[in-house]
């Protein structure tokens, strides 16, 4: 009477159970407090579309935030960067395989005090039918096209037309220029 | 005992169908944050990533197409992922020009697998930033502003 009841929680339970997605991994370590080498299986998704039923056919052209659903647990993962150190984030990368199932290898930021779950670097992505897998560091090459009036020395976020407008008007700490000046000629 | 295995397995797919598709209507006010520098670490500690403080690298996360929070007064982030007509939340105008702003929104939260994410309708308010944490901080990261004497 008991043995199936306790074969079917058992089963029942190994979906629930952490998983770990480091086996095979070559992800490079950024020294993150709560970072934990993640390579897996999963199907690329419009998070827009998967929520609330509004699915362009291009998955919002890089601009739209994108999902990863595991194949191994269903679990939905939050790719929030590229593999770039500067300031760039995932879905430029993930972008060209909305809808396909890839596989991913990167970091997992694990720290849920914070509300960090199933947040993700993305570092590198093996797509069917590729050979090899390709590095998640195109962003700044898609900014760069995106942006050619922006052309110049410096790294892309120091030239960002949009950001640059918004600094002019209201200033590194976002609270005028005034206040700006009088920290400056106190710090530098 | 078919019975009781029967029961015991609908009710174990009970909360996971519910869970993947149901949104609730919320009002939550709260900073609009840049989410890896607050959720990694990677910049120090989570209350010198947000505010004036870190308005600067806000904007750079922001135009660089790394999710957007909204963090709300009890510590909870939710992702966002629409502002009303514009679901440009990689790296699109709207949520660039409320970078460090705390903003009142009404939306549509769905949670899914430990995460909350916001479909926001309608900001309601926008307070500008009201977290002058930069005596406090400096500027985060500290080459956000570029030394003027270099």
């Amino acid at each position: 009477m008991m043995k199936p009841i306790l074969a079917i929680l058992t089963l029942a339970a190994a979906p629930l159970a952490a998983q770990d997605f480091s086996e095979g991994s070559e992800a490079r370590s950024w020294n993150l407090y709560a970072e934990v080498p993640a390579k897996f299986e999963a199907k690329v998704v419009d998070l827009v579309c998967e929520f609330s039923g509004d699915c362009p056919t291009d998955c919002g052209a890089g601009k739209r935030q994108l999902g990863l659903v595991r194949t191994a647990d269903d679990v939905l993962v939050l790719p929030m960067k590229n593999s770039q150190p500067a300031f760039t984030g995932a879905a430029v990368e993930l972008q060209p395989f909305c809808g396909q199932t890839i596989t991913v290898d990167g970091l997992m930021i694990d720290d849920p005090e914070l509300g960090a779950n199933n947040v993700y670097l993305v570092q590198s992505i093996l797509a069917p039918g590729m050979e090899k897998k390709i590095k998640a560091n195109q962003w700044t090459k898609a900014w760069a096209k995106e942006h050619p009036e922006a052309k110049g020395k410096g790294p892309w976020f120091r030239r960002d037309p949009a950001v640059k407008e918004i600094i002019a008007t209201e200033g590194y700490l976002g609270l005028g220029l005034d206040v700006d000046e009088t920290f400056i000629a106190e710090n530098f | 005992m078919r019975r009781i295995i029967l029961a015991f397995l609908a009710a174990l797919a009970l909360p996971t169908a519910a869970a993947a598709a149901e949104g609730t209507r919320v009002q939550v006010k709260g900073e609009i944050i840049d989410t890896w520098c607050y959720f990694s670490g990677v910049m120090g500690s989570p209350d010198a990533v947000v505010g004036s403080a870190h308005h600067t690298c806000a904007l750079w996360c922001s135009a660089g197409g790394i999710p957007v929070g909204l963090l709300a007064e009890d510590g909870t982030v939710y992702m966002v992922l629409k502002v009303g007509d514009d679901a440009q939340a990689a790296g699109g105008d709207t949520l660039l020009k409320l970078a460090a702003h705390t903003v009142e929104a009404d939306g549509m939260l769905y949670e899914r697998d430990g995460l909350n994410y916001i479909v926001v309708s309608d900001v309601v308010s926008d307070l500008d930033i009201t977290n002058k944490n930069h005596d406090d901080f400096g500027n985060v990261p500290a080459f956000s502003i570029p030394n003027p004497n270099k």
